[in-house]
């Protein structure tokens, strides 16, 4: 199977007849608010509607309604607790591991629902891959942590070291570790695993990859590493970053969304996306007078 | 008050004070007798030396006899013997008897290896149960039932053994005789797999959560993340856990002498009933051993060996617990 092939055809791409069909989830691409500039608005690779999480009764997030663009860098930034991470973790169902979480809404991949009655999990995590806010590699060799998705996926492959060597070199470890494949991989300083953690992801050949504030463990100099090596990632990959660090996200994304959380009257805390543009405008001109109040350190 | 010589930094000469500070002076040194913190560490003191105490007392008193005992028996004669007719002839005389320790040994290893089949893989399947498919709730209810499996005394497990799993394996393997060493072995599993199991859970659910959702995260499902990235990760408690569990095995006494019997045998057949190492201890110390006697002293030979196998066993198992660990 080609790559292309395996990255466009689902299984709810096909009805019964064979033929390439509507498949039943299949959600129209959201053209932007009056925000969105039209020119060069996100091709909506992963696109949310109505977006609602809850946790048990808690509902953390509400109203996200948002498009992705591939490959490039987006970024969202928000206070603590104002749900973005919890979107995040929408994009590749790791929602669905935590108690009580349950998703209201929309989260179509290439037009396809994500949360739809046929969706394997396995495949949408295959195609949207994630890198943790700590470097999480596993007790294994260097090597064995890169071959692990593949071989979990029984992805085939025809050369396993040299799929290894691809995926270090694109996460620009493999100068710095191809003495030591077979050593274990906690012996890396942290920057390092980190990057293990993202060579990890890509040697599965995903389309999105999702990154949950993979900086905030780091250095500045391993710090500047990662922000290099996702620049040149989303040559090839899209990027979706929650990050802490203004800064950062002004650095490296192309676009941004704003998340706030505010209270009801009952007091409940629901996160919401105040506003989704290119991170010029968000950084520059925002349009929302909470974003304003938020990156020039008003509030959060 | 003087003023003091002024120096940029460091003690004065009297090394109390540094010179720079112009202010009030504060006493430091100790106000008041702290009497219950010396008591305390005294009892702690206490406790600690009594049990290293009481262990080397052990030790002395169980290998002192031996050189007695090896005066009369060559140690190679009683480490590689096959014949153990220690219970028999006269009982002051040290030449109607074999020496040799090996049927004892035997009947141990073979009804510990049972043991082993049984407990490891029950005993892990609970645990990777327990800790990566159970619910919170299903957890909480199992795990303290489980625990009470270790609670039932071993002469309870000896009578089941004895009473209703040797029938039942005699109809199934076509064996007769009251004694035999499956049924023991398998029992004896049963017995430690809350060990096995309970303590393989909490190192496995000492792994980290963020090593499973990386896992996830690749696409590996429940079953994967379990047996590559949690096992290998826990492998140092699971080793340890075993290790405890074979400890338990080869000391264990009720169930091998109720069900296994009384005759040493040199045998690694499963079907036969053999007398285990702890299961002479028990017979000839509730019987009849006159103090001074050879078989007195064979009791201290058969009881050293013993030692010094759980001893080499926990040597191994701490070996392996290094090897294994993680640090995450």
């Amino acid at each position: 199977m080609t790559r292309a092939e395996h990255d466009t055809v689902t299984p709810a791409d096909k009805d019964a007849t064979g033929e390439i069909a509507q498949p039943p989830g299949h959600v129209e691409v959201w053209r932007g608010n009056e925000h969105s500039p039209v020119e060069g608005a996100p091709d909506g690779v992963i696109t949310l509607k109505d977006l609602e999480v809850y946790y048990g009764d808690f509902r953390a997030v509400t109203d996200v309604n948002v498009q992705f663009g591939s490959k490039e860098i987006t970024a969202l930034i928000g206070p603590s607790g104002c749900g973005k991470s919890t979107v995040l973790r929408c994009l590749n169902r790791m929602n669905d591991l935590v108690p009580g979480a349950r998703v209201v809404g929309t989260v179509a991949y290439h037009g396809v629902d994500i949360y739809g009655p046929d969706v394997d999990v396995i495949e949408v995590r295959r195609r949207v891959g994630m890198v943790f806010q700590k470097p999480n590699p596993f007790p294994k060799s260097i090597y064995d942590n890169v071959a692990y998705g593949p071989r979990v996926t029984g992805m085939k492959v025809d050369s396993m070291d040299e799929l290894v060597e691809r995926a270090l070199r694109g996460a620009a470890l493999w100068d710095e570790v191809k003495d030591k494949l077979k050593q274990n991989a906690f012996g890396l300083s942290g920057g390092q695993q980190q990057r293990l953690c993202i060579a990890r992801a890509i040697a599965t050949s995903p389309e999105v990859i999702l990154m949950d504030e993979p900086c905030s463990a780091l250095d500045p100099i391993a710090t500047a590493k990662i922000e290099d090596l996702m620049a040149e990632l989303a040559k090839t990959y899209t990027i979706i970053i929650v990050t802490h660090n203004m800064q950062q996200a002004a650095r490296v994304s192309q676009r941004t969304g704003f998340f706030t959380a505010e209270a009801d009257e009952m007091g409940h805390r629901t996160g919401r996306l105040v506003e989704f543009d290119t991170t010029e405008h968000i950084f520059g001109n925002p349009s929302d007078e909470r974003t304003e109040a938020y990156i020039t350190g008003r509030f959060g | 008050m003087t003023v003091r010589q002024t120096r940029r930094s460091g003690p004065s000469a009297s090394g109390d004070h540094f010179v720079l500070w112009q202010g009030p002076s504060v006493d430091l040194t100790q106000q008041r007798r702290r009497m219950g913190e010396r008591v305390i560490k005294a009892f702690l003191v206490g406790a600690a030396l009594l049990s290293v105490v009481v262990t080397v007392g052990i030790v002395v008193s169980l290998f002192a006899p031996l050189t007695e005992f090896f005066s009369h028996v060559g140690i190679g004669e009683f480490l590689f013997g096959t014949e153990w007719t220690v219970g028999f002839g006269n009982k002051a005389s040290w030449d109607d008897k074999s020496w040799g320790v090996l049927p004892l040994v035997t009947a141990t290893f073979v009804m510990t290896a049972i043991a082993l089949l049984v407990a490891v893989p029950l005993g892990l399947g609970a645990a990777a149960f327990l800790s990566e498919y159970a619910s919170p709730r299903a957890r909480k209810i199992l795990k303290p039932i489980l625990e009470i499996l270790a609670g039932i005394p071993t002469v309870a497990f000896g009578f089941i053994a004895l009473t209703v799993v040797t029938p039942l394996l005699g109809n199934i393997f076509q064996f007769n005789g009251i004694f035999n060493m499956l049924a023991p072995g398998i029992v004896m599993g049963f017995m430690i797999v809350p060990t096995v199991a309970s303590l393989s859970e909490d190192a496995m659910s000492a792994v980290p959560l963020a090593l499973r959702q990386g896992s996830y995260a690749l696409g590996a499902n429940r079953m994967k993340t379990t047996v590559r990235v949690v096992f290998p990760a826990a492998l140092s408690g699971i080793v340890a856990a075993i290790v405890l569990g074979i400890s338990r095995a080869v000391g264990e006494t009720m169930i091998v002498t109720i069900g296994a019997g009384l005759q040493p045998k040199m045998t690694l057949d499963p079907t036969q009933g053999a007398q285990a190492m702890t299961g002479f201890i028990a017979q000839i110390a509730s019987g009849d051993a006159p103090e001074g006697s050879p078989v007195y002293y064979s009791l201290f030979a058969v009881g050293s060996l013993l030692f010094l196998l759980t001893l080499l066993i926990n040597m191994i198992s701490i070996r392996l617990v290094r090897k294994y660990r993680q640090a995450y």
